[in-house]
Formats: structure tokens, sequence, C-alpha cells
């Protein structure tokens, strides 16, 4: 019947219908240009970061709460980790696109969203207690 | 997943030495990738021990030379032999480029000779370009006009709009760039590759054309288009000197200029 040494073909869809594909996506505009955008947007944000943290080096703890109660380091703080968090998932997913294919590919960029997603809401979370906290004290030690 | 490494049947293994005649002075090696579909055996190298004063300057000269006095089994494709059929592209010390244009003088050491990258091979520096060659039909190479042209002479553009074209009517379509591209490697399923999308950009671009937006629509997309992570390998490797990378820049700018 069928010759055992011929490999069974499973593909015989012409080169162009594979070419041609389930046709566009209609996306990745959006994703590419918010890529670049947050990229320049965090050259400011990280160079300010960076500023401040030498400034800050050596100081105590109350100085330290006390700039990072103030709404404009607290605002600067908040956009950098944002930004960064949002631009870390930005470029995960390109890596993600390029490294896993298959059934594997849709589960990997949900698991890296949702783990980056946690991670810069904690960096967030950290930058509003230093702020609030900072705020309250004042209020205390004022009275 | 990505393969980082070559299946167990595309392991290259050690091949047959072709030295060269007694009294040769001006002795290259070349070592060249062979492979045939017609045993079971793996793919190996080949060395061929050649006298650079007996033939000519460039690579294929040498391997014109092999098929015709030593080895005549070696499998290449050649025609033009002067850089514009694109037929001879192969990789060559690392590099893609076409074989008729390389100088060998230009190699330091032994010439390492092998297919295009990661296309798969038909025989020794065969390789199978269909899938290729399907991606450039797929984008529709050819001029969509709605508007007839005039009934007593060709379709007429300005010398500006002419000079737009300049870079890309150029393309011989050997796919050098696209078998150089990383990210062809990995989705080249999916992702048209630089050869394709600079076709597709010469149309783009092209003042007589009517049918921009519907090849706009059509490129954009995560991996047709997108999957250029700007690599640059394709304007590094082209043989012609060619820039598709910047095609596909200008690409990508138009596809968010039609956003706002």
């Amino acid at each position: 019947m069928s010759n055992p040494k011929k490999p069974h073909v499973t593909v015989m869809r012409s080169q162009l219908s594979r070419a041609r594909g389930l046709g566009s996506g209609q996306a990745g505009v959006g994703h590419w240009w918010a890529e670049r955008a947050s990229a320049v947007a965090l050259v400011p944000l990280s160079g300010w970061f960076v500023i401040q943290v030498f400034r800050l080096a050596g100081a105590s703890q109350p100085e330290v709460a006390k700039w990072g109660a103030r709404p404009f380091n607290t605002t600067m703080m908040l956009s950098l980790v944002i930004l960064t968090f949002y631009h870390t998932q930005l470029g995960l997913q390109v890596i993600i696109d390029d490294y896993v294919h298959g059934k594997a590919h849709l589960p990997a960029g949900l698991l890296m969203k949702g783990i980056v997603f946690l991670l810069g809401l904690f960096g967030a979370v950290s930058v509003l207690k230093l702020a609030l906290a900072g705020s309250s004290r004042s209020t205390i030690a004022a009275r | 997943m990505v393969e980082f490494r070559l299946p167990k049947n595309s392991t290259v293994g050690k091949g047959r030495i072709f030295t060269a005649a007694p009294g040769a002075s001006n002795v290259k090696n070349f070592r060249i990738y062979r492979w045939s579909p017609d045993d079971d055996s793996n793919p190996v190298v080949d060395t061929y021990e050649i006298d650079l004063d007996k033939i000519g300057p460039m690579v294929l000269d040498a391997l014109i030379h092999i098929k015709n006095d030593v080895d005549s089994t070696l499998t290449f494709r050649r025609s033009c032999r002067e850089g514009i059929c694109g037929s001879c592209a192969m990789n060559i010390a690392g590099e893609n480029t076409l074989a008729c244009l390389k100088p060998i003088r230009d190699i330091e050491g032994d010439v390492a000779i092998y297919p295009l990258p990661h296309m798969p091979v038909i025989k020794d520096l065969v390789p199978d370009l269909d899938g290729a060659y399907a991606q450039l039909r797929s984008i529709d190479p050819w001029l969509k006009s709605d508007t007839a042209p005039p009934p007593d002479s060709e379709r007429r553009q300005s010398i500006e709009e002419r000079a737009e074209l300049d870079g890309m009517w150029e393309c011989i379509l050997c796919f050098c760039c696209s078998t150089s591209c990383p990210s062809y490697w990995w989705n080249g399923d999916r992702y048209l590759g630089p050869a394709t999308l600079l076709a597709a950009y010469r149309w783009i671009a092209d003042s007589r054309d009517e049918h921009a937006g519907d090849r706009l629509d059509a490129l954009e997309d995560p991996l047709k288009l997108y999957a250029c992570r700007t690599i640059m390998n394709c304007t590094q490797t082209c043989p012609k000197g060619l820039n598709p990378a910047k095609a596909i820049g200008r690409i990508k700018e138009l596809q968010l200029e039609r956003k706002a």
C-alpha cells in the first residue's frame, strides 16, 4: 500500500495560501508607537530619578520620607513607575512574539502581563504610601 | 518555541578533501556545504583546494571551476554572473551575498560557503525559496490603477516622483536580506521579510499606483510588518547596496501617519 520510506505529507496547502495566511491582523501600529513614545518619555524621567538617588545618598529615613511626600516628587515617581512597567510589558511582548510560537503564545503573554502588572502596582502603591504616610506623619508632628 | 539548535538530521559533518594539483602555488581552501536528498546522510562540508592562478577573481569563478574541473556533483544556482539575476545568492564567509560579486581576495583564510540561512535546502547550495516567492506574490507587486492610462501614451510621472523609486527598483530579489534577518528566521511563516517589504513600499511609493491604502491595510499586522525589529542585517548584507530597513521604516511611518 503506502511506501513506509516515503514521509506522510500533512500540508498540501499552496504556498500562496500559506503566505496570505489569515490576512492582516489590523494591529501593530499602536504597539509600535507606544513602545517608542514611552521610551522617549522615560529618558528625562530616568535621568531625573538617577539625580535624585545621588542627592539622597546618605540621607536619613525622615529626610527621604519628606522627599517622597512632596507632590512634585510623587508625580514624577508615579510617572516613572507606571511608564517603566508599561514599557517593560510592551518590550517583553515583542520577545514572546519572537520566540514563543503555537499554543503557548497566548498564555505566555498573559502570564507575563500579569506579573508585570503586579510588580508595577506594587511600585505605585509604595510611592503612594510614602507620599500619604509622610503627609499624615507631618500632620501629627505639627500638632 | 524557536529552534536554537539544528535538528539531528541537519548537523553538519566533515566531508571529503579535494587536494590541489602538485605544483599549485596560489592555493586557497573552499569549504562548501554539501547535502543531497538522494541518500539518507547528514550534510557535510567538503574542502576544495583551489589554485587561484587558474580561475577568475570572484567566488562564482571558483564554484564554476569546481563544477567543471573538480567535482561535477556540486550543485548551485547561477545565471548572469554579473549581479543582475540574483541566482547565485549564498552565504559566503558568514555573509549573504552574490557569489558573482564577491571577490575571493576580500576573504581572509578559508572560504566557507553555505546556502542562504534558515531556508529548506533542495541540494548543496540551492535553497527552497518557494515560500519567499509566495510572500512576494501576496503583496501584489504590480501597478494597480483604476484610472485608465492615456490612450496615446504611457502613464506619466514627474522627475521627482520617479526619483522616489530610486533605491527600490534596483532590487533583484536574491533574498540575501530576508534570509539574513533573525526575525525572518524565527517568524518567516508570517513576517514578510525585508525583500518583500521593500517591494511593497516600491508600489506604495509609486505615484502611478492608486492602491496605497489597500497595500497599507494588508501590511498592518503585528508580524507581517511589525516583526521587523530594526536589526538592520538586511541593509548590511544587501549585495546591491540597497536599504530595505529604510523602506520598512517608511511603511511604519505611513501606518502611523494615516492613523491621525
